[in-house]
């Protein structure tokens, strides 16, 4: 698509600005003009009988031409441009020097877009961190494990800012310092989930928001899967951490494919709903993540350089090099990955080891343990194994 | 010819006694009633009129005038009746005068001049003691509840001519011919102690509910139990009070006279024996709560006075009825501004809330759980941050295992009588060390006390200090977390708040990192 459209200038943005915003004209539409007229300017100077040449009879019959007409006349070509500017949102448009390199790639490559922050850099490495919205204490951990990881080894983390997964990854890669773009499902002036506003604002601070939607469009679930081939255009991998069978995720991991980048997925339970798409991804032959260091390397395979050396694997099967008394060993045999709770904790460690152990000297050894690493305490009497 | 008779009213929680001065003379027929009246009290003119009739006693074609003093306090309620009627008959000379000296009368008239009971007996019989009266006729039913003030004569009536027929006797033989009644409260609370059937041994399993229940009811600290629907968590917390130590005879008459005022005595007996349990419904108004009316009534937290205000399914309760708990569950009382005055009930309660972590109750087992997100949100939204500051304890349940129930696993549970025993222990501990500062429990421990009673060793305070920076506490947290490790260290008999008191206590603190961020 990019070879078709002549590089833009700076002076000329607030025309693609322009074009992009007339009611019931999308990205089809505009690539069809510009192919011909080659530049929104010119599309801007034509006058109606100029312009019916170079449209299809449908569009004609659509009264593409009056609506053209009609939407120049109400619109200030520089101040609305200079609006944009000072809410510190910058717009780009395809052939623009600032329009990113991977994006102009793919074959629906959006024609305006619009971002806070930046965007991230192409010569940089960049994996795409998506999942479940309502996903399970496993995939907050993992999610929370690879973006932080991966972000401190200077790989941007791209998402969609949403509830669940996205939000979590992200939001841990801006706290070790790293990169992060948000992909909006609606316009980047607008913070979608609202309980996501702390990372929308640390996304516009040390990261970046890119969507491209018109400024002042609300949130609609059929916006939601398009800005999906946008995410995936951005990244060299597609992780997915949880996804049920039938997932919006799925959505993402298509359009990765298509677009010829590399799908991960986290392995989970083979019993628990939230982890079948990721393993049904792994089936059809998806990488499989053990750990954030799997990424690293396939990154270097693909030429990425990273300044530390990728450290050596960990494993997730924690609490192995602390120093644990008797019993302490026997709590960190009888807890699991997914949280159980102090009364289970309880029963198990009698079944299991014959030992039978008073609640206040159970909850005692298990705080010490979560202040050593090994045991996360989710809630108040729900502990797990990290 | 004047007559005066003593008699009483409640005013809020207040009692006091009112002089019912009745005139009658010569001049035209009329019958008036003055001082302040309710709509009760004035009607009360009808009802002494028939019943006198109906006694064989009608009016003479007088004028009689009848003054309720002191005439500038608002007067309510139907228990006049008796009096001004008593009073009219005085003033005509059917008994002498001396017979009604020291002796307040209460009790409301039927049509066919029967006594019937009414509310407040109680506190007004106190009161009346206080003010050195000798001797109260009350209504039959009431009388039991007023005999259990010691050293005054209860003389129950059933009819009008009853008590007048007691009046005119000699007073030699008046206690012939009607027996004051007398109870021993302190004996009647003694014999009634242990006749509840509720029983902790009953509750299989739940160690983790039970200890942190243990815990709360030796510091009478607020809880908060979150779990799943059939968890135990009602089951539990209805079996609170076997293990909270028994009611004192003060205690015991302090909320007795609460439940004469709301009329709850007469049906439930003669004394509360037993710590008040109550479970308002998550519909309940904000008036209902905390007490409501043109004069207000007691609400349920002052019902729930010396005991357990248990609300189940919490979030259910409209978020302004929960909020309207802030002022009582920090001042122990609620103050209730009316245009007839302001009035102060006690509401010194141990707050057990319930709920369920999401609206399909099992949140966050996302395998069973089908609640989005926001509705999550919305559902724990309804408990504001400034309630749950005020909750100490914080315990969640899971599901009950075939095994609990079957009790393969533990063994025999334990009875409520051997939790109490601790319970007790740790309240004792509690209260020599308190002794002249105010403070009854550790629950109720400032900043400044806080820093007196809950000093910490070098060890515990770096422990507390690591802790602090991996869970992101606050300064109200910290607080609340040492008040807990003070009954914790109580109940196992330690002077010095150790680490394992101080980790335990860090598992009980308000999640509001897994439920309310």
């Amino acid at each position: 698509m990019k070879n078709l459209l002549l590089p833009i200038d700076e002076e000329l943005l607030p025309y693609a600005y322009w074009l992009c915003n007339v009611k019931g004209v999308g990205r089809k539409t505009i690539y069809h003009l510009l192919t011909q007229i080659k530049s929104p300017k010119a599309v801007y100077d034509l006058s109606e009988k100029e312009l019916l040449p170079f449209l299809t009879e449908r569009q004609k019959k659509l009264g593409l031409a009056e609506r053209l007409m009609s939407s120049k006349e109400n619109w200030d070509i520089q101040g609305t441009y200079q609006e944009l500017t000072k809410k510190h949102i910058h717009f780009t448009c395809l052939g623009h020097v600032a329009y990113p390199e991977r994006l102009a790639n793919i074959p629906d490559a959006p024609y305006g877009l619009y971002y806070i922050g930046k965007l991230p850099e192409h010569d940089k490495p960049s994996v795409a961190i998506i999942g479940a919205r309502n996903c399970s204490e496993y995939g907050r951990y993992m999610a929370e494990c690879f973006g932080r990881e991966l972000a401190a080894a200077g790989v941007q983390i791209i998402s969609g800012m949403a509830r669940g997964i996205d939000g979590i990854g992200q939001k841990e890669a801006l706290l070790s310092g790293g990169y992060s773009l948000g992909v909006m499902g609606c316009s980047v002036d607008i913070c979608y989930p609202e309980e996501n506003r702390e990372l929308y604002n640390m996304l516009c601070a040390n990261g970046g928001i890119c969507s491209e939607y018109s400024l002042n469009t609300e949130p609609q679930n059929t916006l939601f899967p398009p800005r999906n081939r946008i995410i995936s255009a951005f990244s060299d991998i597609v992780l997915v951490i949880e996804a049920k069978h039938r997932s919006g995720t799925l959505i993402t991991v298509d359009m990765a494919l298509e677009q010829g980048k590399e799908v991960y997925a986290l392995p989970g339970r083979v019993t628990d709903p939230l982890s079948d798409g990721c393993n049904r991804l792994i089936q059809q032959g998806a990488g499989i993540a053990l750990s954030p260091q799997d990424m690293l390397r396939t990154l270097m395979e693909n030429g990425f350089k990273f300044s530390g050396a990728v450290s050596k694997e960990k494993h997730h099967s924690a609490g192995k090099n602390i120093f644990l008394s008797d019993i302490q060993s026997e709590i960190m045999d009888v807890l699991d990955t997914s949280p159980l709770s102090v009364e289970i904790i309880k029963q198990q460690m009698l079944l299991k080891h014959q030992r039978n152990i008073p609640i206040p000297e159970l909850i005692n050894q298990l705080m010490k343990l979560s202040l050593c690493g090994g045991v996360r305490q989710m809630g108040n009497s729900y502990f797990m194994k990290v | 010819m004047f007559n005066s008779i003593t008699s009483g009213t409640v005013h809020g929680i207040r009692s006091c006694l009112i002089k019912v001065e009745v005139d009658v003379s010569q001049g035209m027929p009329c019958f008036q009633m003055v001082g302040l009246l309710g709509y009760e009290i004035k009607e009360a003119r009808e009802r002494v009129k028939v019943a006198l009739k109906n006694t064989g006693l009608p009016l003479p074609p007088m004028c009689i005038n009848v003054n309720l003093s002191p005439a500038d306090m608002r007067k309510e309620g139907a228990l006049f009746d008796l009096p001004v009627a008593v009073g009219i008959m005085g003033a005509l000379g059917h008994f002498p005068k001396e017979s009604t000296q020291d002796t307040i009368i209460i009790g409301e008239l039927g049509l066919n001049g029967e006594v019937k009971p009414v509310k407040g007996v109680l506190p007004i019989v106190m009161e009346a003691k206080r003010q050195g009266i000798k001797r109260c006729i009350l209504p039959k039913e009431n009388a039991g509840e007023g005999a259990l003030v010691q050293d005054i004569a209860v003389i129950g009536v059933g009819s009008l001519s009853e008590a007048l027929m007691y009046l005119s006797e000699q007073s030699e033989n008046r206690d012939k011919l009607i027996e004051p009644l007398r109870i021993n409260a302190q004996e009647l609370l003694d014999k009634s102690r242990n006749d509840t059937d509720i029983d902790f041994a009953d509750v299989n399993g739940q160690a983790a509910l039970k200890r942190a229940a243990e815990i709360a009811a030796a510091g009478l600290h607020h809880m908060l139990i979150i779990g799943p629907p059939g968890s135990g968590k009602t089951m539990v917390a209805k079996r609170i009070p076997s293990i909270l130590p028994p009611l004192s005879l003060e205690e015991s008459m302090e909320i007795s006279s609460i439940y004469s005022i709301s009329g709850a005595l007469i049906s439930g007996g003669t004394l509360m024996t037993s710590r008040p349990f109550i479970s308002p419904h998550h519909t309940i108004t904000k008036q209902a709560l905390v007490g409501g009316g043109k004069v207000p009534m007691p609400g349920m937290i002052t019902l729930a006075h010396r005991g357990i205000l248990f609300m189940d399914e919490f979030p259910e309760f409209k978020r302004e009825t929960i909020d309207i708990l802030r002022q009582p569950l920090e001042e122990k009382q609620v103050q209730i501004a009316r245009s007839s005055g302001t009035y102060v009930y006690p509401a010194d309660f141990m707050l057990i809330a319930a709920m369920n972590p999401c609206p399909c109750g099992y949140y966050p087992d996302m395998q069973k759980c089908k609640c989005s997100p926001y509705e999550v949100h919305r559902y724990l939204g309804q408990v504001s941050g400034p309630i749950l500051d005020r909750i100490d304890i914080c315990v969640e349940t899971n599901a009950i295992q075939i095994s609990e129930l079957t009790s393969a696993v533990g063994g025999k549970e334990e009875s409520s009588e051997e939790i109490r025993a601790r319970v007790m222990r740790a309240r004792q501990i509690q209260k020599e060390r308190f002794a002249g500062t105010g403070i009854l429990f550790n629950k109720d421990m400032e900043a400044k006390d806080i820093k007196k009673y809950c000093a910490l060793g070098h060890k515990e305070k770096r422990l507390l200090e690591s802790f602090f920076g991996k869970l992101n506490l606050t300064a109200r947290s910290y607080h609340r977390i040492l008040k807990v490790a003070r009954t914790i260290a109580d109940l196992s008999c330690s002077e010095k708040i150790e680490e394992e008191h101080l980790t335990e206590a860090l598992c009980y603190r308000v999640a509001d990192d897994k439920y309310w961020k």
